[in-house]
């Protein structure tokens, strides 16, 4: 068994997990992240890419709209990077009350979430194919964010502080020792060896998992039920805005527009694992509904990829409902010291990706209380690396990339091959990444590049990356092949259940070149054995 | 006779061909070409049945269950469909009807097939080999290919990666673009040198299919130079050994006096009775009614959008809207690696490829359908489409030619 040493271990390497982390390590504790998975493989990878101005919230929840509105300024700026400012419409459709949109108004004003009333004309010029049933329009400052992206500069940041990421290091154990956590105990799932992080403090922020985690350290009975939610990415951008129905939050009422895709979504039901979220056909027939009132002729547009992700319901009878201090709106915080006389132990759940550098704030202002530091937060004030510039990134960013790359001048003879034509992702990415994370499978990589998540589902790409992973060393062939079976495996579970249209005839033709003309489904097997 | 074949696939175009051949005035009317040019090149019968190994496609096909094409097709049209490609393709296609041979894939895997092209033969059987990567070609990875041979068990495989440009100032060049490069004199000579250092003795050479878009010899003469054998091994779309065959098929057709409307397509039929009296086709600006006495439908299958699945779960035949079989139960399930049953669904024909209802009685007694549309196949999963498509085209043919109306 390795053995390390830290002041605080995070557990989970979600937006919340990755904020504390840097956010403890920018106050001087040495921190070990542990992850089971990649970065970003959780609910932060499957949520719906909306920056949220706080417009959501103004009538339901109006605290929640003012947080939002508040870390949607700051996460813009130090998660440059990973944001486009779309901007927002909220739309009140051909059947919806007119009545809301007063509502919402007042709701904004009082809330301080910027909202205008702009002429339905105006919203439909800039946006042609929304419905142009549409009876009223409010412009806000909603936003997209790519959460791997955010997630993997929160995590630069938080190594730039001197913070430790383990990702592959599933927990399995917390050790308690006269009523306080003594250490963490994970299995490193690419060495199989297991590793003890001896420390004071253990930030639980298993998201959806996190009642497992806490059941490591002995507390049996924290609920956590899933929520699962849904969304289904079309082919391109059908709006260049994030569309909101402005109606009282409901299913499949808002369209995102993240990269070349756009988003609908989503729904809100009841799921017993959160490993195992179904993607049933008939929310995806809700969706597609849905996205029928928003823009018409959303049915015959092409559907890409669907998934579904989970909101942590955490139900518990021990939390004191009158302390709200340090909570923020919609995040749970159990507190094990007050709940079950165990020290050094913190479980954070909930909230949203907009608000996770205040959660992280919020808990780690309450660990520092325990271990009684006043150390500042400093989090709001510091970009993470790549986004130092300030710039948000475009829509056409790597179109420019690719462009100034074979502009005259750039250099006599262009050397970077593309890779991935749908995400314009070239060569030297792919090999890069893969140089700085030899232990990446290509849906790891994915995440980071977009690699095979354009129209063509990995049809054209699959192959190259796998080719050029295995000449270029990072595999043999048996890894690699096995690599792309995988690969292939999981771009169907997103894939299966919204087939239909133009993208049967795209599987058709996925189908005829991996099968027809490669016949990978008869490549030799062999069983991976860990090295 | 007055005919019109829809649609220019391998089922089209020799459809056409032989009608035209036989005798018939034959205008074939496309939306834009088939899937030969993106396919793997060579003529594929049955290689995989209930995931097993098929040596002998002909056998296979004489046993075909019921519901599968190759049922109504018979034997005896697939094999006429053989001869008749290996006679009038003879640059580009060779061998033994009654046997598989193994080829490599780009990706590594031994797959079967049944008629190739001359240039791909040395790889069959292989022992020894050097697959060669061009630097500049993302869709032919040598080390992975090569890897992966050895993996078979049947073969030891190495790799090496030569840097020849196509184009000058081109970091990413298709495999046309190199294909092109190859039909100039000179770049067999340029290969060679750039290969001849690297080989052992007993060594075969295994490069991707680029070797010339419409000059046959480039593989023989680089063999000739290495003194080694040299093999091709088809890539993904675009597809030179495709486009070769379908470039063959295409000259043949115009050769043989069908006459090709290009761009248009086909949109409805109308109707004397149970017979068609003409078919409309959108084209620029305004629609135009074809009149002719027998119709051969030729769309191809889900790829195409001739058979399409709506957001409701609804399959149509998008051309004419005829009847489709549609299997029971869920049309696509969990598993990737699974046969999806929705790729089985297209039209129902009897053995003279009319369109049947769900019935069984014959729609119009002047449609014929072949190739992709027709219903009961896994065609990437058994290698079957283009027996299928060859053979359907023959049969139906002989039974327009026959009179059986
Ligand atoms: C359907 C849906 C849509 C959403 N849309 C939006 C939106 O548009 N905008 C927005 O701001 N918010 C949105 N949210 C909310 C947002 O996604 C979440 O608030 C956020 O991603 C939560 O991150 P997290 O780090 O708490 O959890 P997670 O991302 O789930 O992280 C938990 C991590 O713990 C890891 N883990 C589990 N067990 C172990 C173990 N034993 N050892 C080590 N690691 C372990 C998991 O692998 C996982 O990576 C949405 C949520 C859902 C469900
Ligand atoms: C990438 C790829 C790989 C392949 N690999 C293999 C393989 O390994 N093995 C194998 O056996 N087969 C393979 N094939 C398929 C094979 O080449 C044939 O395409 C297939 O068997 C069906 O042939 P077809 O002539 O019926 O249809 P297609 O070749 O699909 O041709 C259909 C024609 O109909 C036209 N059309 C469609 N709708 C209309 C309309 N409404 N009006 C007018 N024209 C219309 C199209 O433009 C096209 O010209 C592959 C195909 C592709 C695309």
């Amino acid at each position: 068994m390795r053995e390390l040493s830290t002041d605080v271990v995070v557990v989970g390497g979600g937006a919340t997990g990755v904020g504390a982390a840097r956010d403890a390590a920018m106050r001087g504790y040495s921190v070990v992240l542990v992850e089971r998975a990649d970065l970003g493989q959780g609910t932060t990878g499957r949520f719906h890419g909306l920056l949220h101005s706080g417009g959501r919230y103004v009538v339901s929840d109006p605290g929640s709209a003012t947080e939002c509105a508040a870390e949607n300024a700051i996460v813009g700026r130090i998660n440059a990077d990973a944001v486009e400012r779309t901007g927002g419409y909220f739309v009140t459709g051909p059947d919806d009350d007119p009545g809301f949109a007063d509502k919402f108004l007042a709701g904004a004003a009082t809330a301080g979430v910027p909202a205008k009333e702009i002429d339905v004309a105006e919203a439909l010029r800039c946006e042609p194919r929304l419905n142009p049933g549409i009876r009223r329009a409010i412009e806000v400052q909603d936003g997209t964010v790519d959460g791997w992206q955010l997630v993997w500069g929160v995590a630069r940041s938080a190594i730039g502080h001197g913070a430790k990421v383990l990702t592959y290091h599933r927990v399995t154990d917390i050790v308690v020792r006269n009523g306080a956590v003594e250490a963490v105990v994970c299995h490193d799932a690419k060495t199989g060896e297991d590793v003890r992080i001896a420390c004071s403090f253990v930030i639980n922020a298993g998201g959806p998992w996190s009642a497992q985690i806490a059941r490591l350290a002995g507390c049996e009975d924290v609920e956590v039920i899933p929520g699962r939610g849904i969304m289904v990415a079309m082919s391109h951008r059908l709006v260049n805005r994030v569309i909101n129905r402005c109606i009282y939050p409901a299913d499949g009422d808002i369209l995102v527009p993240v990269h070349t895709v756009s988003i609908i979504g989503t729904t809100d039901v009841r799921a017993e694992d959160p490993d195992h979220l179904e993607i049933p056909r008939k929310e995806v027939q809700q969706m597609l509904d849905a996205g029928e009132v928003l823009v018409p002729g959303f049915r015959t547009s092409r559907a890409l990829h669907a998934w579904a992700g989970a909101r942590p319901l955490v139900k518990d009878s021990r939390v004191s409902a009158s302390d709200t201090r340090h909570m923020s709106r919609g995040m749970s915080v159990l507190d094990h010291a007050e709940r079950d006389n165990l020290k050094g132990l913190l479980t954070i759940t909930g909230g949203k990706l907009t608000t996770y550098r205040l959660m992280a704030e919020h808990i780690i202002d309450r660990m520092c209380e325990q271990l009684g530091d006043t150390r500042p937060c400093t989090t709001a004030d510091e970009p993470v690396p790549g986004s130092e510039s300030g710039h948000n990134y475009l829509v056409t960013h790597r179109l420019k990339d690719r462009e100034a790359e074979r502009a005259p001048g750039s250099g006599d003879v262009p050397t970077d091959p593309i890779i991935c034509e749908c995400e314009l992702m070239t060569r030297s990415m792919f090999l890069d990444l893969f140089e700085q994370q030899p232990d990446a499978g290509f849906d790891d990589l994915r995440r980071q590049l977009r690699l095979g998540m354009g129209p063509c589902q990995g049809g054209f790409c699959a192959l190259r990356a796998t080719g050029l992973a295995c000449d270029a060393g990072h595999a043999d062939a048996t890894a690699a092949t096995n690599a792309l079976r995988r690969f292939l495996t999981n771009r169907w579970i997103g894939l299966w259940p919204i087939l239909y249209g133009d993208q049967v005839r795209q599987t058709a033709l996925d189908y005829w070149i991996l099968q027809g003309t490669l016949d990978v489904e008869h490549l030799p097997e062999t069983e991976e054995v860990a090295s | 006779m007055k005919t019109v074949v829809i649609g220019a696939g391998l089922a089209g175009l020799v459809a056409a061909t032989r009608l035209a051949q036989e005798g018939a005035d034959v205008v074939l009317a496309t939306k834009g070409l088939g899937g030969l040019p993106t396919s793997q090149g060579t003529i594929d019968v049955w290689g995989y049945r209930d995931g097993k190994r098929v040596e002998a496609p002909l056998d296979a096909v004489a046993a075909a269950p019921a519901g599968h094409p190759y049922a109504a097709i018979g034997v005896g049209a697939v094999k006429d469909g053989l001869a008749w490609l290996a006679e009038h393709l003879p640059d580009w296609l060779t061998g033994d009807a009654a046997a598989n041979v193994w080829l490599p894939t780009a990706v590594g895997a031994l797959r079967p097939t049944c008629l190739c092209q001359p240039g791909m033969l040395a790889g069959a059987g292989a022992t020894r080999v050097v697959i060669v990567g061009l630097a500049r070609l993302k869709d032919f990875q040598a080390a992975l290919i090569a890897g992966n041979l050895t993996r078979t068990g049947r073969v030891e495989a190495r790799a090496i990666t030569i840097d020849i440009p196509a184009r000058s100032g081109e970091a990413d060049s298709s495999a046309l673009t190199y294909a092109r490069a190859a039909d100039e004199p000179g770049f067999a000579a340029h290969l060679a040198a750039a290969i001849a250092p690297s080989l052992g003795s007993g060594e075969a050479v295994g490069l991707p299919a680029i070797l010339g878009l419409h000059t046959p010899g480039v593989g023989r003469d680089l063999a000739d130079r290495l003194g080694h054998p040299v093999f091709e091994i088809p890539l993904p779309p675009p597809s030179v050994a495709g486009l070769r065959l379908n470039d063959a098929l295409t000259t043949l057709a115009k050769a043989a006096g069908v006459r090709v409307i290009l761009g248009s397509p086909v949109t409805g039929l109308k109707a004397e009775g149970d017979r068609v009296r003409s078919v409309t086709l959108a084209s620029a600006g305004h629609d135009r009614d074809l009149v002719a006495d027998v119709f051969v439908l030729a769309t191809g299958g889900f790829e195409t959008g001739a058979l399409a699945l709506d957001s409701y779960g609804t399959v149509t035949e998008t051309a004419l809207g005829l009847p489709v079989r549609v299997p029971d139960g869920d049309l696509i399930g969990a598993d990737y690696w699974e046969a999806q049953p929705l790729f089985a669904a297209g039209c129902a024909v009897d053995v003279s490829m009319r369109v049947l209802d769900a019935g069984g009685a014959v729609v119009h007694p002047n449609l014929y359908a072949i190739g992709g549309v027709l219903a009961g196949a896994q065609r990437w999963k058994e290698k079957s489409g283009d027996g299928i498509a060859v053979g359907s085209a023959m049969k139906a043919v002989a039974a327009i030619m026959g009179g059986e109306r």
